[in-house]
């Protein structure tokens, strides 16, 4: 039996794969993921868009979802939009802001 | 157990754990109901820009027509081939787009938006035929048809904008276009009912000109102000500064169009004074958008914003013009009749054109994203949003477009027909570097351009 060893780093490279299409930066480096939990299969993430109405609410939302369940030992994803705290570009990564070309803070 | 908070930033580390707001994602039929809400607006659009580059090709046919007074059949078939056909059309489309993201809302029904878009294209076609051939009868017919569509429109966004509770500018706003929208299309049919009265207590040319200021001022710019409150702070990474100095522009712009479309109709010597009043509102509008751009986190501006900022840029010229026009001294000769054609020029193609084609840069991509690649995000590879077209093509409309208008409005002030033709063929040059790119974003509707993930075998190691 083989088995992918479940990693921060892992979740994380993983997560970098969904881009927030309109900056063209992934959701990771744009500081969208708020946290993740992962117990007996079911990994939880809890996470926010650049602004309230987006309309790629849904799609980044189930894109999180569907990446989420390619990788092994993960048989369930539950993904939170939340608003508070709202997203600001100072949650962004060094790396983000360069992607996208927002001031340093 | 795993558990990760992400990112390490004082913000969030010192907030406990999200209590409120908290949506759950997933929605299994989503393609289906995306597709469905996109493919509408995407008539509309389609529908825009075809009937802008009818309109461009009737005017590098026809260059005589701005050479002349305004008031000839083909001048108002054009006119409103280009203002129904274009600006209605992409405005609708976008509004059906925009209305629910600027609100944080859905729309109300996507039943309404298909049989208006059917009333809208049988009015306006017909409307044109009509005053092409100056039969009023059949603009009248055809008139009620494309009011139909109207009714259509402004029912499907008052119910939307019912769903929000809470006034802020957006939804006053827009409130105030659709009221402007109602004002124009009676007032228009009532020009149209006019011709058949033996008796009227206005100029008609008066009335057309009340009819055109409420329509562009009223409709188009108003709803273009609206939605810039919402779109540039959240394309440039910003936020409104001045809740209250964005709801003072927007009263501003309301009672001085009240003011403006009575003394225009009337002829009455306040007109001035009405312009200053709108102005003023505008002025309050780019103060906001100074001090948003002032703000913004992102840096650099893409070539969207900027055919949209040089577009509201033109509000000084056409500032100065209204004036100008405005002024009961103003001796009446060829070159006064000739700067009025230019006030509409300016108005149309430039402030609301150039706005237009610069949301469109916005509007495209993300529709035909929506319906190609929202599927497939999390799946697969798919792009972002400027690699769906070319920006040194962008780049190469933005310049043609302003020295086209610019040798345009000169040439139109002197009725110089070779430097109408120069300055409508460099328009033209524009147009058709837009529908090329528009056709490269278009071949991602017909043909998606997915690509499957990078394999990273440092992080998918194995373990027995």
């Amino acid at each position: 039996m083989t088995a992918t060893l479940l990693t921060d780093e892992l979740v994380l490279e993983t997560l970098r794969q969904v881009i927030d299409p309109e900056i063209g930066c992934n959701i990771v480096d744009l500081g969208l993921i708020y946290r993740y939990a992962f117990k007996a299969g079911k990994l939880t993430v809890t996470m926010t868009l650049t602004t309230p109405g987006c309309p790629m609410h849904d799609s980044i939302a189930e894109g999180v979802k569907n990446i989420l369940l390619t990788l092994d030992g993960v048989n369930e994803v539950e993904v939170e939009v939340v608003w508070d705290p709202p997203w600001h570009p100072s949650m962004m990564t060094e790396t983000g802001r360069t992607m996208a070309g927002v001031r340093s803070f | 157990m795993m558990e990760a908070i992400l990112p390490k930033s004082a913000v969030i580390e010192s907030k406990p754990a999200p209590q409120k707001l908290v949506r759950s994602a997933a929605t299994p039929n989503l393609a289906g109901m995306q597709a469905a809400a996109v493919r509408l607006p995407l008539c509309f659009v389609l529908t825009g820009v075809l009937s802008l580059l009818v309109s461009g090709a009737v005017l590098l046919v026809q260059p005589d027509l701005l050479a002349m007074y305004h008031y000839t059949p083909h001048f108002i078939a054009v006119t409103h081939l280009f203002v129904l056909g274009f600006i209605c059309s992409i405005i609708m489309g976008a509004m059906y787009q925009l209305v629910p993201v600027t609100l944080e809302t859905q729309l109300f029904s996507n039943t309404l938006v298909l049989f208006q878009f059917v009333a809208h294209v049988i009015g306006f076609v017909g409307m044109v035929w009509a005053f092409w051939n100056f039969n009023m009868a059949m603009v009248g017919v055809f008139g009620s048809v494309l009011t139909l569509g109207v009714g259509l429109f402004i029912l499907n966004l008052a119910c939307t904008l019912a769903k929000v509770k809470r006034w802020n500018t957006i939804k006053f706003g827009i409130t105030s276009a659709l009221i402007w929208l109602s004002a124009t299309v009676a007032a228009g049919l009532f020009v149209t009912a006019s011709n058949f009265w033996t008796s009227i207590a206005f100029q008609l040319l008066a009335a057309m000109h009340a009819h055109a200021h409420i329509g562009v001022i009223g409709v188009f710019v108003m709803m273009i102000v609206t939605v810039s409150y919402k779109l540039v702070p959240m394309f440039t990474l910003s936020e409104l500064q001045s809740e209250r100095r964005a709801w003072c522009s927007v009263a501003l712009i309301n009672v001085g169009l009240v003011g403006i479309f009575i003394t225009v109709l009337f002829q009455e010597p306040f007109k001035p004074l009405f312009a200053l009043v709108t102005i003023s509102g505008f002025i309050l509008y780019g103060w906001e958008m100074v001090a948003i751009l002032h703000a913004r986190n992102r840096r650099v501006l893409d070539w969207g914003m900027k055919y949209f900022l040089t577009s509201i840029g033109l509000l000084v010229p056409l500032a100065i013009l209204a004036l100008a026009l405005t002024w009961s001294g103003l001796p009446v000769n060829a070159v006064t009749m000739q700067l009025e054609s230019v006030y509409g020029l300016l108005g149309l193609f430039g402030l609301v054109g150039f706005a237009i084609l610069g949301m469109l840069y916005k509007i495209v991509p993300f529709l035909v994203w929506f319906h190609s690649y929202s599927r497939h995000i999390g799946r697969a590879k798919v792009p972002a949003l400027p690699d769906m077209y070319s920006v040194p093509l962008q780049v190469a409309g933005y310049w043609s477009f302003l020295a086209g208008l610019v040798g345009l409005s000169v040439a139109t002030v002197w009725s110089h027909a070779a430097g109408i033709r120069w300055g409508g063929g460099l328009l033209m040059l524009s147009l058709a570097i837009f529908a090329l790119n528009m056709g490269k974003m278009l071949t991602h509707f017909v043909r998606p351009k997915v690509e499957p993930f990078a394999k990273k075998p440092n992080l998918l190691e194995k373990t027995l």
